[in-house]
């Protein structure tokens, strides 16, 4: 049903990581970052306009700013809300789409084109009606956010289960094992791997669901400062909310990680 | 045959099976009669892809037979029968439960109280000698590791008739002799029915009491030798010994040129 492009890129659930902490990429990692950093700093104003670029130290205070006087929790929270109930609602309702369609394969036959179409169709494009149908309140960036991941739960759930080893059904099937403990025991352990798979690439996606959904309207949430401070020519305004997101989605990464590191335990081996 | 109680624990009349393919009906297996009696150690041999497998497979319910009858114990099967032991040759562990789960899927799916388990999931390590490994993961062990821990689940499901098919063929030859070994020091111990498919004729004759030689695809029994060897049996003396040796050059002959 799907590309292989996707399947093996995308789909693919994301290979084990390596025990513990690397030391020295963490290191390394820093010095890029304060290298990059110290550049666009005495560069800013030197070589360009600071008005084009602002520079780390102005954006620094105004994160201090937003932090003091607490507005910065107002966006934080209304965009991590609506990314996370669209996240969540997506897995809800993806998960069982991606089971019935592995189970029906001849329905899944079917409609494969039209969720291929929907699913390669800009949802930004869609944003205008779901202004229109779910208003401008929490409720539209939800949806918007909830249409960019339900995909990822689907497809991922569907080639899950796909990829379920027939032997150890058979293996099953031969010592008379019930449904529901094949279910349990074969089945829905196979699909986790997936799962998580989907909730990484979905994390992303809902973040930016719930963005789109903030510049098209709104009157909070980290889009919406973005927007706003753009349409006030305030580059600093700009970067503080850019670099607020960034921070989110690599938190998002990090507690997927976890928790991929404590579900997918059995993978590592010995040596 | 009359079922008394010498009655066989494996009985194939005149079996037949087809696969639907693309290109048309494949017929793989070409009236196939065998009975396997209790405690009996039955090999099949067979060039590769001939149909051996498929037998197996349809002796445990996963696939139909076109025509004939299978039964076991007396009784005709229609989906997998009580007490079969299944081996593939892949292990089909689960990748996501420890060696100790592993096993007690055949505990449970054999009904053993789990209050049981421990006792039996123990003594069973012990055979394997794995008890070290009780609480590995099967990324964390070789292959024949694997393969011991695969033995051992078929074992606590307490199976009456083992169907084995190329269980060891993955293996490399050193990893195979040993679980040929430990198979048989396990089956001399508590005899069971056995029907162990394999294309290694060296193998079959060191492991069998009868040795089923089967045709390219279309399967039909070309030969069949009884192995007159004795028991238990050792098998490096055996390797030298005349007796093993004409068994083998007899089956090779049997086989032919094959395919």
């Amino acid at each position: 049903m799907t590309d292989p492009v996707i399947a093996e890129e995308i789909l693919a659930p994301t290979r084990p990581a390596r025990d513990g902490f690397d030391v020295s990429a963490f290191v390394w990692r820093l010095v890029l970052v304060a290298g990059l950093l110290l550049v666009w700093e005495f560069s800013a104003g030197r070589l360009f306009n600071e008005f084009w670029s602002s520079r780390p130290s102005l954006i620094g205070e105004r994160l201090v700013a937003l932090v003091k006087s607490g507005e910065v929790w107002r966006h934080v929270d209304a965009t991590v809300s609506e990314a996370l109930l669209g996240l969540f609602l997506g897995a809800l309702v993806g998960t069982p789409i991606g089971i019935a369609l592995a189970h029906y394969r001849r329905a899944a036959k079917i409609i494969d084109p039209f969720v291929m179409g929907l699913y390669g169709l800009p949802r930004v494009a869609l944003a205008p009606m779901f202004i229109l149908w779910f208003g401008i309140s929490l409720f539209s960036k939800v949806m918007m956010s909830f249409s960019m991941v339900l995909f990822v739960f689907i497809l991922n759930v569907t080639e899950g289960i796909r990829t379920v080893d027939p032997d150890m059904i058979d293996l099953m099937h031969t010592m008379r094992a019930p449904r529901s403990y094949i279910m349990r025991k074969v089945t829905i352990p196979s699909i986790v791997p997936w799962l998580i798979a989907a909730f990484r690439i979905g994390i992303g996606l809902s973040l930016v669901g719930a963005v789109v959904g903030e510049l098209i309207g709104a009157n909070r949430g980290l889009g919406w400062y973005v927007v706003r401070a753009g349409g006030q020519l305030d580059t600093t305004g700009v970067f503080a909310g850019l670099f607020l997101l960034m921070l989110l989605a690599m938190i998002a990464n990090q507690i997927i990680f976890m928790i991929e590191q404590r579900a997918l335990h059995w993978r590592r081996g010995a040596r | 045959m009359i079922a008394t109680a010498g009655a066989p624990r494996i009985l194939l009349d005149h079996v037949s099976v087809s696969y639907e393919t693309p290109r048309g009906r494949l017929q793989v297996v070409d009236r196939v009669s065998l009975a396997v009696d209790k405690a009996e150690f039955v090999v099949l041999v067979g060039p590769s892809g001939c149909g051996k497998s498929t037998i197996l497979r349809a002796i445990a319910g996963l696939n139909a037979a076109e025509s004939g009858t299978i039964t076991v114990d007396g009784k005709t099967v229609n989906g997998p029968p009580e007490h079969i032991g299944f081996m593939f040759q892949k292990d089909t562990l689960l990748p996501w439960q420890t060696v100790r789960q592993n096993i007690e899927v055949g505990l449970a799916l054999a009904g053993v109280p789990p209050a049981l388990w421990t006792q039996r999931v123990a003594g069973l390590l012990a055979l394997l000698r794995l008890s070290e490994f009780r609480d590995a993961y099967p990324a964390q062990l070789s292959g024949g590791m694997r393969h011991r821990v695969s033995l051992g689940r078929m074992l606590a499901y307490e199976p009456a008739v083992m169907l084995m098919d190329e269980p060891f063929g993955a293996l490399d030859f050193q990893t195979k002799a040993v679980m040929g070994r430990e198979l048989l020091r396990i089956w001399e111990a508590e005899r069971r029915s056995i029907l162990f498919v394999t294309h290694d004729i060296e193998e079959a004759v060191a492991l069998a009491d009868r040795v089923l030689v089967f045709s390219p695809r279309p399967a039909r029994i070309v030969a069949e030798h009884r192995i007159d060897l004795p028991r238990p049996r050792n098998l490096r003396a055996l390797r030298g010994s005349p007796d093993y040796t004409a068994y083998t050059r007899a089956i090779w002959e049997a086989l032919g040129d094959g395919d």
